[in-house]
């Protein structure tokens, strides 16, 4: 293996002097002159027609320059997917409490705040549903009643059945009928946040052609770019959006959100125009994830192998297909080989605020329910969880979920690395327990550029358009340096935005690391070879007797004839190439699956149900650290995510009208110092084949374990198996003393009808 | 109406002009252009806009800004000297304590509000003092480590 | 959210005056860790707010063995929390105190805001029901006194007049051998408000021996923090065994009517209310019988209440 000199190191964050000093600059940190502050009304209703509205008396109060509605819109579509199933703005209808109906740009943000009181709206009651299994049966009420008219639309059962996503393989009632034992449950998981700190924000500006500048806290220019030019009916070339620093996004940024507000707001008024969410905002405007019920039948020999696997899960989706199920299909199945599967997943509409996606949603929802069943099906058999996980775990060579191989991971390692770090199996004292979960995860993949020039001196610009949000700019700073033989602080990270950037995907799913990180180093590739060339004419030596490192290219045989990187670029200013760049653009990388195995140990209150997490072990095949000291962060930040899911977050939703009921951090309850374990990392490398330096994903794995392995902990801790979240402690006291009313039933016959011909 | 309100801010006296129900926060960073201090909710319930206030750590999006008037205020951008930066900033870079660095501001000033107040820098005490900061990226390991990194550089910078 | 006109105080006088001239639509804001949340959610519209932050003599903190504490109704929640003789003599309050919220807003919230807040769940309360504080009450005519019990009539509601203020909170000094304990039940460590807090204090004759005195306070479970009287009567004299002291635990449980609200259901409000009360008589009459624990000691047991 060769001696990493950058990689592999803990370098200190590029961004972190900007950021302890208070000059990293957010969207909302944003002021112009002129700028305008952009506030919002929302609908107060479920699900109703927008009869009219009176925007006389707002317009006409001193101090504000415009009042837009729906209607200022072009008559567009528009969807984060591939369903296009709504407006940017509401149009004739309103799909669910705290949808945008009207937009106010005045000179100071109380001002806009009394103008929208001013806006006077008629609505017409539309009936509206709110339980996803309710919405899911022929007899509902159907929140969009023209859903085959969306352009997208494709598979689904109808209804508000909106999407279904499918996986099956070998015969499932075969296996089940060959099998010794069969577990049937039900679990669900709870509406949650992202609940990143800094509220959504954005600035919109013209510029003197008519151009639409962006200034967002997103993480997807390039989607917001599309989107906009989609509903602003404009071409894409007319807009620029630079990507600010931003505040945490985990998924909840990655589309268009309210970005077309203070944009047409700008291009009327003619001013720059700001609009920045209130916390308020952030929990009813912003796609969170929603409710998922989860049904499981699985199939198991008396000796622990596993033949068959059902599992149906209803993804609640809220009044527009955001986020969706996602992947959460595949992951039915976990880290396990089974031959017979019958997978289903489906995307439900109810009238409530739509989903996004929140670090590796689908399979965070999946993870719960499968890792706590894994438990429930071996302690039916009598043996260790982690023993029957080992036993049943996928390997190298048989076929994952997709059809792909299952090439050379880290899987076993893993295990075995969390088994000896926490003793297992072991019995601990009363009141106390011990509980595991193993995941499986991918890295992303998708559209990925990159460009590096070299500088005269020999340093060099790394352009990418990615956005920074794991400290990703730092990790491909670092690939960019290995691969040419500079030190970190050689290369330069640009600031960038849409122009300037060659397009990418957008910065979530785990695909900077791995993709965006292959194409960096594929640039860097790109550019030594130019080097090389470059110099192995000058030197009058094969290109292949040279070595690039320390600053400079030279001979391997005789170091001394060597020319240092500055010179080179120098000289390539008249050289027959030109300037040196180096470019690369990919489409997509092949399958590299993440696996994680995290372990919690509790101990749980026998009178009041309260449970603390006093130890979280957690070891993950990250293939590469590119920076250690940043894949620990990554770790431990998604551990506590997850325990934050597992003991305490919940969006508290209204049963009769949908609304949220929690929109404020007093209320929406986020993981604090007080409470938190140390979280000890076990990063496991075993090289993936097309990652940069063998890098994996990582900063999605960590946070879907955590609820599923405290679940088995407190079951280890005092005998009772709760199937819903959060772990609270009510919950946890009510089925130790065995009151527990939660019920969640998934009508799976009708499901199972549904597909019959 | 707005009122003129004088105030201390980084060892430097200030002047706004502002509505009686402007916030301390909103006064910063609109007013007086120091962005460095961040809204996460505006309601006290995270942090993020935690400045110093005739010493004390404060949520500065609950304090009037009026109500404040001929205090001091400490904010983030009053804390390195020049290039040269202070030991919890310094202990927050080295040791990884950021990563979207949105409540790094107000984390910082929480420290070094602890720090200054002279009780015993233990891990229970200082995850204490940090109770009121919410970080939703680090999951607040590298954030101790930092903290307790910074007392050893704060006293090592003493002696 | 109305626009509003501010003004301050110098003296009480002062208050008293502008509460008299503006009537039912002036605010009194001290820390205002709450105006500005209320007001910008729509529910506080005055057309005056009054600051008496600067108003003279309310922000001292004072114990003599004599006279006990006296709090100005100034005085911060973080400085009660600090104040050494309120660990030492007062521990359920310095802890109640440390409980409450998160530094940031302990170094503005006023003891007198909080307790004219009102809040049914409001953490010092309970503790400082169990040590027989009482309000100093400044109005146009002189000053009144109340003792706490007396002055919550509802959930944010208060005997206070409009014209009156309230200045200043006396608190008993306590018996020797006494010991005493708050525990707050919450999702989490900080910054929550309680689902369930219970104040208990016991005072032994001597060292071992039946008790003079126990007063047990709950909060968050009745529309004002409340003491628990009938409970309070089954221990008050005796020895206080372990039967004796569920015999009262259970007597608060019963005792008490909860709402279901989003922080908790009645029925678990009432289970909580026997535990803590349980829990925090044990540990009261531990202190009482062997000393104090530790400011850390208590602080840990009171916010992290199980294990």
């Amino acid at each position: 293996m060769a001696d990493f000199q950058t990689i592999g190191k803990s370098h200190i964050r590029v961004d972190a002097l900007e950021k302890v000093t208070g000059k990293a600059t957010y969207a909302g940190d944003i002021y112009l002159p002129g700028m305008l502050l952009c506030k919002l009304l929302t609908s107060t209703r479920s699900h109703a027609r927008i009869k009219s509205i009176d925007t006389s008396a707002a317009e006409a109060l001193p101090g504000v320059r415009c009042v837009i509605t729906g209607n200022d819109y072009p008559d567009a579509w528009f969807g984060s997917g591939a369903l296009k199933d709504r407006r940017v703005m509401a149009r004739d209808e309103v799909f669910y409490i705290g949808e945008p109906v009207a937009a106010v740009a005045a000179c100071d943000e109380m001002t806009a705040l009394e103008a929208v009181e001013l806006i006077k709206m008629e609505y017409q009651d539309i009936q509206h549903v709110v339980n996803p299994l309710e919405a899911i049966s022929e007899k509902s009420v159907d929140v969009h009643s023209n859903l085959e008219d969306f352009e997208g639309f494709g598979f689904a059962l109808g209804g508000n059945n909106c999407t279904m996503l499918d996986a099956d393989r070998g015969d499932v009632e075969q296996g089940f009928k060959d099998s010794d034992v069969i577990v049937e449950e039900t679990y669900h998981t709870q509406p949650i946040s992202q609940g990143f700190l800094e509220p959504m924000a954005c600035v919109a500006d013209l510029e003197a052609n008519g151009r639409l500048d962006i200034y967002a806290s997103t993480q997807g220019p390039y989607q917001v770019r599309a989107q906009l030019a989609s509903v602003l009916d404009m071409p894409i070339g007319n807009i620029k959006v630079t990507a600010m620093e931003m505040g945490g996004g985990f998924g909840g940024k990655l589309r268009l959100a309210f970005e077309a507000f203070p944009a047409l707001l700008a291009i009327k008024t003619g001013k720059p125009v700001k609009l920045v969410n209130t916390r308020e905002e952030a929990f009813t405007l912003n796609g969170p994830r929603l409710e998922t019920n989860i049904y499981l039948k699985t199939g198991v020999t008396s000796d622990g192998k596993i033949l068959a696997r059902e599992a149906r899960s209803i993804f609640d989706v809220g009044a527009y297909l955001g986020a969706g199920p996602n992947a959460g299909v595949g992951h039915g199945l976990g880290a396990y080989s089974i031959p017979n599967f019958k997978l289903r997943s489906y995307g439900v509409y109810t009238n409530k605020i739509y989903v996004g996606s929140y670090r590796a949603s689908g399979v965070a929802d999946m993870a719960f329910a499968t890792e706590s069943h894994t438990d429930v099906i071996a302690h039916k058999l009598g043996m260790d969880p982690l023993e029957f996980r080992i036993k049943n775990a996928l390997s190298e060579g048989d076929t994952a979920v997709n059809g792909s191989p299952i090439p050379k991971n880290g899987l076993m390692e893993t295990m075995l690395a969390l088994k000896e770090k926490m003793g297992l199996p072991k019995k601990l004292g009363e009141g106390r327990g011990v509980g595991i979960s193993v995941g499986e995860w991918r890295s992303g993949s998708g559209p990925s550029t990159a460009s590096i020039s070299v500088n005269e001196d020999g340093t060099v610009s790394l352009l990418t358009g990615s956005v920074d949000i794991s400290g990703s700019d730092t990790s491909l700073a670092q690939i960019a340096a290995e691969a040419l033989g500079l030190r970190l602080d050689q290369v330069v990270v640009a600031k960038r935005n849409t122009d300037m950037a060659p397009f990418t995907g957008p910065s979530g799913g785990s695909r900077i690391v791995y993709s965006q990180g292959r194409a960096v180093q594929n640039a860097a590739e790109d550019a030594k070879s130019k080097l090389l060339d470059l110099a192995a004419d000058r030197l009058g030596v094969p290109a292949e007797a040279l070595e690039c490192a320390g600053g400079a290219v030279y001979v391997q045989d005789n170091p001394p004839q060597s020319m240092d990187l500055g010179q080179l670029a120098r000289m390539s200013l008249s050289s027959r190439g030109g300037p040196i760049i180096g470019t690369a653009s990919l489409s997509s990388l092949p399958y590299a699956p993440v696996f994680n195995a995290q372990g919690a140990e509790v101990i749980v209150d026998r009178e009041t149900g309260q449970v603390r997490v006093t130890r979280f072990v957690q070891a993950q095949d990250i293939g590469k650290a590119i920076n250690p000291m940043g894949v620990e962060g990554q770790l431990e930040g998604g551990a506590v995510q997850g325990i934050g899911r597992a003991l305490s977050e919940e969006i508290l939703i209204d049963k009769g009208t949908g609304e949220v009921r929690n929109p404020s951090l007093a209320t929406y309850l986020m993981p604090l110092s007080v409470d938190m374990p140390e979280i000890e990392n076990i990063l496991v490398e075993v090289p993936s084949a097309d990652g940069p330096f063998g890098a994996r994903a990582v900063a999605e794995s960590p946070g879907f374990g955590p609820p599923a392995a405290i679940a088995n902990a407190i079951f280890d801790a005092v005998g009772v198996r709760i199937k819903t979240l959060p772990l609270s402690a009510e919950r946890v006291l009510a089925a130790i003393q065995g009151r527990t009313e939660d019920e969640y039933t998934v009508n799976v016959e009708e499901l199972r009808k549904a597909e019959e011909p | 109406m707005k009122k003129q309100l004088q105030i201390t801010v980084n060892g430097e006296l200030r002047q706004a002009f502002v509505e009686p129900y402007y916030s301390l926060l909103d006064t910063l960073r609109d007013e007086l252009h120091l962005t460095g201090t961040k809204k996460g909710c505006d309601e006290g319930d995270c942090g993020a806009c935690t400045v110093l206030l005739n010493g004390k750590p404060v949520c500065s999006c609950l304090v009037l800004a009026h109500s404040a008037r001929d205090g001091e205020v400490t904010t983030i951008e009053g804390l390195a000297n020049g290039l040269e930066l202070h030991p919890v900033q310094q202990a927050f870079v080295e040791r990884g304590g950021l990563q979207c660095g949105y409540c790094t501001p107000g984390l910082i000033l929480s420290t070094v509000g602890f720090l200054e107040s002279g009780e015993e820098p233990t891990e229970e005490n200082i995850k204490h003092a940090l109770g009121g900061n919410l970080c939703r990226c680090t999951g607040y390991s590298k954030v101790i480590e930092a903290v307790v990194a910074a007392v050893d550089l704060t006293s090592q910078r003493t002696e | 959210m109305k626009r509003f006109e501010y003004l301050e105080a110098r003296t009480v006088r002062q208050v008293i005056s502008m509460l008299q001239r503006y009537g039912e639509n002036a605010r009194i804001v001290a820390g205002s860790t709450d105006f500005l949340v209320r007001w910008r959610a729509g529910v506080w519209n005055p057309d005056h707010v009054i600051n008496i932050q600067r108003v003279a003599g309310l922000g001292r903190i004072t114990y003599s063995s004599r006279n006990g504490l006296r709090i100005g109704a100034l005085v911060t929640v973080q400085a009660l929390e600090q104040h050494p003789m309120v660990r030492r003599r007062y521990p359920a309050l310095a802890a109640a105190a440390a409980s409450f919220a998160g530094v940031q807003v302990r170094n503005l919230a006023t003891v007198g805001g909080n307790i004219c807040n009102a809040s049914p769940s409001g953490d010092t309360i309970p503790a400082l029901l169990v040590f027989g504080a009482e309000c100093r009450i400044a109005g146009p005519d002189g000053d009144r006194r109340v003792a706490l019990d007396q002055f919550f009539t509802g959930p944010g509601q208060t005997v206070l007049r409009n014209d009156e203020l309230l200045a200043e909170i006396r608190v008993p000094p306590p018996p020797p051998n006494t010991g005493s304990h708050y525990i707050k039940h919450s999702p989490r460590g900080a910054m929550d408000i309680a689902t369930v807090g219970v104040a208990s204090l016991v005072s032994l004759d001597e060292r071992r021996g039946p008790c003079s005195e126990a007063r047990i306070a709950l909060g968050a479970v009745a529309p004002t923090p409340v003491r628990a009287y009938s409970a309070e009567d089954i221990l008050r004299g005796h020895d206080l065994s372990q039967d004796l002291i569920q015999a009262a635990a259970d007597s608060a449980r019963d005792g008490v009517k909860p709402i279901d609200d989003i922080r908790g259901s009645a029925v678990h409000r009432k289970e909580i209310v026997g535990v803590l009360t349980r829990r925090t008589l044990e540990q009261a009459l531990n202190s009482a019988a062997t000393g104090p624990m530790t400011f850390e000691d208590q602080r840990r047991l009171t916010v992290q209440a199980a294990f």
